[in-house]
């Protein structure tokens, strides 16, 4: 690790690459999706990520590498500085430790035949440690809970309720980083605030860092420090939430933020309409991932992928484009 | 059209392989039985000079491997049998040859395929119409009367053995209300109403009991489908309730049901043999039930192949006609 | 305000259910004029499903629908299937929330299009799949010429909301109710549609019915708004009147609960605690009143008398639900 970084390292993915094989004629040319294509990020203690990106960009699939419940193609993990890229089996427990994941569907990650102690003490079997009540219930209260639903079913408790369990129980092991993959997109809008705020809180309180997957921007805009933008497999823009929301540099995270409905009647709004669908992840256009659906493009841009670099004179703030957007007038140096 | 071309190219060939493993693995087991078919061919006194001549004469001294090759050798040239004036020929294709009934397994199958045909083919249109109609009518009328009596019918089918219902049939319909005959096959190129007139019993024995599968499988499609999002699309487009139960519904339902229908015909084909016994016509299944009983390697080993021809074949029929009803299926 | 062409008044849709009597829709009015839009929103459950399905007369057979619904004046409750029939997709059209399960997957996507208009239009196959053409040239599918024969598998989510839409314009309806069109899209293509939808309603002065939960989509695209809570309505009035002078907690709920993404986030949001009601376990007071913040300040009639609508003293049609009778935000 070096020296200068500000604060430990929780997460590292090195080039991570993962395609998925699709099942072909045999004198056809094999086809791979290519989820992941090439992908560096790093989460930091104390920080939140937002990742976000429209369906299909690759996010689920990062953020599984990223808990090792997927082997990368190519690149590498390291959790907490230790490359875990090949660890495999029992070895994972100490890694999965360190890190847990909350699943989008909340009725479908919690099996309906175990109670609310049972599924809350599974992690903790994991790590070969039988859990006391006490602990338990504590866990509960963490996620707004309380003893009496510890001898519950999952049916017996509303979609809200259910992501708390789902949280409750990635929280059982104390890890350090959270990986939620869209923690709250199925819920109502009235719930999802409610989940919102305990993962608010949950940072607060237990200094807990978390990856935030989301497709819904406004939600990841509440909760993050920091945000990943993904188009077709590829990170195009990073950076402090605060920069990229208010100041975007990559076309598409422009038209992306653009897009978003703001609950302002009346307010006419610049907005970048894209035209045409995502291209297909199986064969990507050549160049910049995004040039096909583009409102800045050049000839330039089908030539060399861009990767990403430092916009708006700040070292934190990335974007991956030949042509980034201008910082806004109050903000140049 | 090419994918489906190299489709039905590449199962045609998966088809081959799978027909030459199962011969295979056929001959071994008559091989292994201890029996010997030369036995019976030599008749009743026996000497040993004159079995060695007949197992000569059939080949039965060679070892298992060179009789299969023979019998390989056999589809595509032909085979004969001893030399001179005794001599016995075999044209290709040449799937064996029945010793005991002197004719070519070939020949013997052509002769009786049209009884089998005519039987599994008819009932199966029968039990089609049967099984889809009264399994759509159950669906529309979930929870009344007329649900209750096809799901009935559909038990009383599931449970009751073909045999027993073909003998009830022809006790009541053939000797008490002598309304039908009662054996017997005509030829459909000699006299279409007799054919039909003959083969009536069967078809409708043949159609009741399978059609309760067909009743049960729609019912319980048809169901679902009419509780997809398509199906309300289509009424709030304006549709009739019959044009959404058969143009929107019933296509989907017919999915599966393909599936099921192109393996029963497959198997039936390849021999209804309680039917055929109980009705005593004498199509495939006869011919097998004889063969098995002289020890007729021959003609058990060519049945049985084409009998699995057919259900390989069926099942190539089942796919193509997925891909033609349901274009997310790909041929790729 | 131009003439209303649909009104609804004292909408009730109860369900018979094992469970006992489900009142999913309790009594609610609204009514939309050709080219305004008209959106209900509420939580997941709260009945706006089940109320387009009733003005549609789409309900399945266990509801029961009583009050008006009135097409240009003409009560459509009641009436005869037939009757009915003919103004489904053709007077009022609908579309769904999820395109892909909206659409026949055995059917290419021209000959759907095609199907809802000659269902209602007395032409041949060929007009009407030269209509389909134009139709989904219209709502901007790239090479409609070519892509019409294409099967809704081959078509993104994007495209095949454009082909439902298609669909529901095809016959020029005066009523559009769309049921959540864009919630299972991206915002790119959600920026699309929003797009289409407003173009046509310009161009055809169709009177859309935007069902929805998001609440930016509504205050770009809603004249008015009906706010749902537990089948009931909780407050009604123009777009600014429910974002700039929410006159019922609950919409005030809804609009503290929602997070911003054009402006630095609070540090926490507003809330409404626990979860919307199962309907029908509600029976007297305020549906609102266990989650409401607002009651104590109310006392026993937030219980003993059930809330309705009634106007804002000088803000036009702006109506509440609600016994406080004061805007609530500058109470707490
Ligand atoms: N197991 C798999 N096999 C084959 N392809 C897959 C598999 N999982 C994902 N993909 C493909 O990889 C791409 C990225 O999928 P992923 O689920 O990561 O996207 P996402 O950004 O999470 O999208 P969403 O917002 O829809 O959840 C998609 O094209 C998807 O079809
Ligand atoms: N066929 C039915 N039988 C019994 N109850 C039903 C039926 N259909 C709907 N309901 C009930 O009616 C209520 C209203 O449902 P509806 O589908 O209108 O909700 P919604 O407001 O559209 O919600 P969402 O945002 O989830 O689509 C729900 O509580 C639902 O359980
Ligand atoms: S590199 Fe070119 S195509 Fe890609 S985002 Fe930048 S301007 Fe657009
Ligand atoms: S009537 Fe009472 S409980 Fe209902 S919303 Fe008004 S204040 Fe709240
Ligand atoms: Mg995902
Ligand atoms: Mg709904």
């Amino acid at each position: 690790m070096t020296t200068q970084s500000v604060s430990e390292e929780l997460l590292r993915l090195k080039n991570v690459r993962k395609y998925f094989g699709l099942p072909g004629a045999p004198w056809r040319q094999a086809q791979a999706v290519k989820a992941v294509d090439g992908v560096n990020f790093v989460v930091r203690k104390g920080e939140t990520v937002g990742l976000v990106g429209e369906s299909g960009s690759g996010k689920s699939t990062l953020a599984r590498v990223a808990t090792r419940l997927l082997d990368p193609t190519q690149g590498s993990v390291e959790i907490g500085g230790v490359d875990v890229t090949n660890v495999r089996g029992r070895k994972l427990r100490p890694v999965r430790r360190k890190i847990q994941m909350v699943f989008q569907d909340p009725q479908a990650s919690l099996n309906p035949r175990q109670s609310v102690g049972t599924i809350l003490s599974t992690p903790f079997r994991a790590q070969g440690i039988r859990p006391t009540r006490a602990q338990l219930v504590e866990l509960l209260q963490q996620v707004g809970l309380s003893e009496e639903h510890l001898e519950r079913y999952p049916h017996e408790f509303s979609g809200g309720q259910r992501q708390r369990i789902g949280i409750a129980r990635a929280l059982s092991v104390k890890p350090d980083l959270l990986v939620c993959d869209e923690p709250v997109s199925a819920l109502d809008v009235s719930v999802q605030a409610q989940v919102l705020n305990l993962l608010a809180d949950l940072r607060d309180e237990l200094g807990l860092s978390y990856v935030l997957v989301a497709h819904d921007l406004a939600v990841v805009r509440q909760v993050t420090s920091r945000l990943a933008v993904m188009y077709l497999g590829t990170i195009v823009e990073e950076g402090p939430a605060d920069q990229v929301y208010s100041a975007p540099a990559h076309p598409y995270t422009k038209a992306l933020l653009s897009a978003v409905p703001v609950p302002e009647p009346g307010v006419e709004r610049d907005r970048i309409v894209l035209t045409g669908d995502v291209p297909t992840p199986i064969a990507p256009p050549s160049g910049c991932p995004f040039r096909t659906r583009c409102y800045k493009v050049q000839d330039v841009c089908a030539t060399v992928r861009p990767v990403l670099e430092p916009v708006h004179g700040s070292t934190e703030h990335r974007a991956a484009c030949y042509f980034p957007e201008p910082p806004p007038p109050e903000r140049t140096r | 059209m090419p994918d489906l071309l190299w489709f039905v190219i590449r199962r045609l060939f998966g088809a081959a392989l799978v027909m030459l493993a199962l011969s295979f693995a056929v001959y071994l087991v008559f091989y292994a039985i201890p029996a010997d078919p030369a036995h019976l061919a030599c008749g009743k006194p026996c000497t040993p000079d004159r079995l060695e001549q007949a197992r000569h004469f059939m080949q039965l001294d060679q070892s298992a491997i060179q009789q299969y090759l023979s019998f390989l050798k056999g589809i595509f040239a032909g085979r004969t049998f001893g030399d001179g004036a005794a001599a016995v020929h075999c044209n290709a294709p040449c799937f064996g040859y029945s010793f005991p009934l002197a004719r070519p397994v070939t020949t013997l199958i052509l002769d009786r395929l049209p009884i089998t045909a005519s039987i599994a083919i008819g009932a199966a249109i029968l039990w089609l119409l049967f099984g889809v109609s009264l399994g759509v009518v159950a669906a529309l009328n979930r929870g009344r009367l007329l649900d209750r009596l096809s799901v009935g019918v559909a038990l009383v089918g599931v449970s009751t053995p073909s045999f027993l219902l073909g003998l009830l049939a022809i006790l009541v319909f053939g000797f008490w209300l002598n309304m039908v005959p009662v054996n017997g096959y005509v030829p459909l190129t000699e006299s279409p109403v007799d054919w039909a007139w003959h083969l009536i019993t069967p078809w409708l024995v043949l159609a009741v009991l399978q059609a309760a599968a067909y009743i049960r499988l729609t019912r319980a499609q048809m169901l679902e489908e009419l509780n997809l999002d398509y199906i309300t699309t289509a009424r709030a487009k304006g549709a009739g309730e019959t044009r959404v139960v058969v143009t929107h519904g019933l296509r989907g339902v017919l999915v599966p049901i393909i599936t099921l229908f192109g393996l029963d015909l497959g198997f039936l084909l390849g021999g209804a043999i309680l039917t055929e016994k109980v009705f005593s016509m004498q199509g495939l299944g006869d011919l097998l039930i004889s063969a098995v009983a002289q020890l007729d390697v021959a003609v058990v080993v060519g049945v049985t192949l084409f009998s699995a021809f057919l259900i390989i074949l069926a099942n190539l029929v089942v796919d193509i006609v997925h891909g033609v009803l349901d274009p997310r299926v790909s041929h790729g | 305000m131009a003439e209303p062409v649909l009104e609804v008044h004292d909408l009730h849709v109860t369900f018979t259910t094992e469970g006992g009597l489900v009142p999913a829709v309790d009594g609610i009015d609204f009514s939309v004029a050709p080219g305004e839009t008209l959106a209900i929103v509420g939580e997941s459950g709260s009945g706006k499903s089940v109320s387009s399905a009733a003005v549609m007369g789409l309900l399945p057979s266990n509801a029961a629908t009583t009050g008006e619904v009135l097409l240009d004046g003409r009560e459509l409750i009641g009436l005869p299937n037939d009757e009915l029939r003919k103004i489904r997709g053709n007077d009022i059209a609908l579309v769904f929330q999820d395109a892909l399960s909206a659409l026949n997957p055995y059917y290419s996507v021209g000959w759907q299009v095609a199907e809802a208009y000659r269902l209602h239009h007395d032409v041949s196959k060929k007009v009407a799949h030269r209509r389909a053409v134009e139709m989904l040239d219209k709502v901007g599918i790239p090479d409609a010429a070519r892509r019409v024969d294409s099967y809704p598998h081959e078509f993104s989510g994007g495209m095949r909301q454009r082909v439902v839409i298609a669909m529901a314009l095809v016959n020029d309806p005066r009523v559009l109710i769309a049921d959540e069109p864009t919630t299972a899209l991206d915002v790119t293509v959600q920026a699309q549609i929003i797009r289409l939808l407003d173009d046509v309603q310009e161009e055809f002065g169709t009177a859309l019915v935007l069902i929805s939960h998001d609440l930016g989509v509504v205050a770009e695209v809603a004249d008015d708004v009906l706010v749902m809570y537990a089948g009931r309505a909780a407050e009604r009035g123009t777009v600014r009147d429910l974002f700039y002078r929410a006159a019922h907690p609950y919409s005030l709920g809804l609009l503290g609960a929602m997070p911003r993404v054009d402006v630095p986030p609070k540090p926490r949001l507003t809330t409404i605690p626990g979860t919307p009601p199962s309907p029908g376990s509600i029976r007297t007071g305020c549906p609102f009143q266990p989650r409401c913040a607002y009651t104590h300040l109310v006392g026993e009639r937030c219980i003993t008398e059930r809330p309705e609508l009634t106007p804002r003293p000088g803000e036009g049609d702006h109506e509440a639900a609600c016994h406080l009778g004061r805007r609530p935000e500058a109470l707490l």
